[in-house]
């Protein structure tokens, strides 16, 4: 179990350009599934892009459990958008999920099995092998195993994203508009998996577009646009609403 | 020796096979990476470095290598493949590199077959050409066999390739070095503007539902072995030029599909 708790983000891509993030803070408390959304724009991939560690921001701090985030980087894993995958490359499923375990760079964590052992099997014996077998069954692609990654639908794909990022040796996962692109039915089926992983015990930050039905999904949303607008469970937010400026949002209600 | 000596096409066979495994092998790595962009950058800026290692008295490829890789460079430290004007500025660069060769040729002093150097001269290929050939062989492989695995990551997912550690640049950079040694190495063969299609239709016919890079790579070695013997076999029977005859074999390939369905 790991928290993660960032303060007072404030990030530019470049010293002229205006910050994309301005005085950011969140926490993402063990166990839970919160939503990140915002209009386009609003600094949702690249907020999720500094919590993984992969952008610095320029102030501001990033802590998990009270460790410094550069210490523990592999403690947090991000499901990349669609659109920065090369989906047409010649792989099987098995074989992409498998490349979630995959890890070059020095900080590793001491048990990289303790978190897949809380998907599946929680009593049994844990090897690499039955780990990616559980993974796969438990986000219901174990069928699809050795099917080419572009012979699959969207949905399909989603998840088979969404294994390969569980396979990591990460307590946090970050997912960057997973349901981009999905139809509503592949929607829904993504969002259960997703809740069902939480309430064994994953902490998952899920960027959204969307604004409705699917936020009662969550246990916290964060309401993004270059700072936080509003915090909160579903419903507390949906009464916070009507009071801030989230016109596009709004307008992305009938996404949902 | 005295067997070769005696038998003028075994090396130019030789050169003929190596070239035809190696060339889709490379092709099928770049087309699953999206840089075959690259592969036409790099094949156009040989020539500044070939010019300048002649006067100089350097191994004309080796010249090659290092311009083709200074090119490939040049252009990805101006561009990125997100730019909007990311192949307007590749081909500018093509052109200008290409340009600057033919410049220098004059200017150096010097003389260089440009039609060999563009189209190959198979027939006329040495033991220099096969040593070459077999280095950039040995290079490919040594890179698919220690870093086959990063190759798979970063073609699929360059951030979470990144992200898992992998040095994403570093490896490009080996990317490009390789396909500089491949395409300078195939010069003798089909010539480092006609090793494009080398580089790319047997791949289109190796990539068809194939299971892994691996498999892909191997199924479009197979066929680029197939359509180079099957250039040089009519090469010899017809006395054509054996690498424009490859690549309009390599062309007629792209109709294979379309009789498959």
């Amino acid at each position: 179990m790991a928290t993660l708790v960032a303060e007072n983000l404030t990030f530019a891509y470049t010293k002229k350009s205006k910050p994309v993030l301005n005085k950011v803070s969140v926490e993402i408390k063990p166990g839970t599934l919160t939503a990140l959304v915002g209009p386009n724009g609003a600094g949702k991939s690249t907020l999720l892009r500094i919590l993984q560690g992969q952008n610095t921001p320029d102030k501001g701090e990033i802590k998990i459990d009270d460790e410094n985030l550069y210490r523990s980087r592999s403690l947090v894993a991000l499901m990349p958008q669609r659109s920065s995958m090369n989906w047409k490359f010649p792989i099987t499923v098995e074989k992409l999920v498998s490349l979630g375990q995959i890890k070059y760079s020095k900080s590793r964590s001491k048990n990289p099995f303790q978190i897949k052992a809380l998907l599946a099997y929680p009593n049994s014996w844990i090897n690499k092998c039955c780990e990616l077998e559980a993974t796969m069954q438990r986000v219901g692609i174990a069928n699809l195993a050795n099917r080419r990654l572009d012979s699959l639908s969207g949905g399909q794909q989603q998840r088979a994203l969404l294994a390969k990022t569980l396979m990591s040796p990460a307590k946090i996962f970050l997912l960057d508009e997973p349901c981009a692109a999905l139809d509503p039915p592949a929607k829904e089926d993504f969002l259960k998996i997703v809740r069902q992983l939480a309430d064994a015990g994953l902490s998952l930050l899920v960027s959204s577009h969307d604004w409705g039905k699917s936020l009662n999904n969550y246990d916290q949303v964060i309401v993004l646009d270059k700072s936080v607008l509003a915090v909160g469970s579903p419903d507390q937010i949906k009464d916070q609403l009507e009071e801030i400026n989230i016109s596009s949002i709004k307008e992305n209600n009938s996404c949902d | 020796m005295s067997f070769i000596n005696n038998n003028w096409w075994f090396l130019p066979l030789i050169v003929t096979i190596f070239s035809g495994i190696l060339c889709p092998a490379m092709g099928t790595v770049l087309i699953t990476h999206k840089r075959l962009l690259q592969v036409n950058l790099i094949s156009h800026c040989v020539l500044p470095g070939l010019a300048l290692a002649y006067a100089f008295g350097v191994n004309p490829s080796i010249g090659g290598v290092v311009s083709g890789l200074l090119g490939s460079v040049v252009a990805e430290s101006l561009t990125n493949r997100k730019s909007e004007n990311y192949e307007a500025v590749m081909n500018t660069i093509l052109a200008g590199m290409l340009g600057f060769g033919v410049i220098l040729i004059p200017l150096l002093g010097i003389r260089i077959d440009l039609e060999t150097v563009l189209f190959g001269d198979l027939f006329v290929a040495n033991f220099e050409d096969l040593l070459e050939t077999i280095i950039a062989f040995s290079v490919f492989m040594l890179l698919m066999a220690f870093g086959y695995e990063k190759v798979v990551y970063v073609g699929l997912d360059p951030e979470g390739a990144s992200a898992s550690g992998i040095n994403v640049s570093f490896l490009n950079l080996a990317l490009s070095f390789t396909t500089s040694l491949v395409i300078v190495s195939s010069m003798s063969a089909v010539g480092v503007i006609l090793v494009i299609a080398l580089l790319s239709s047997p791949t289109l016919l190796g990539l068809d539902k194939a299971q892994s890079l691996r498999i892909a790579m191997i199924r479009s070695s197979l066929f680029g072995l197939c359509i180079s013997l099957l250039g040089f076999i009519l090469s010899l029977l017809f006395n054509l030029s054996p690498g424009p005859a490859i690549s309009v074999i390599c062309v007629a390939t792209l109709l294979i599909p379309k009789f498959r369905k």
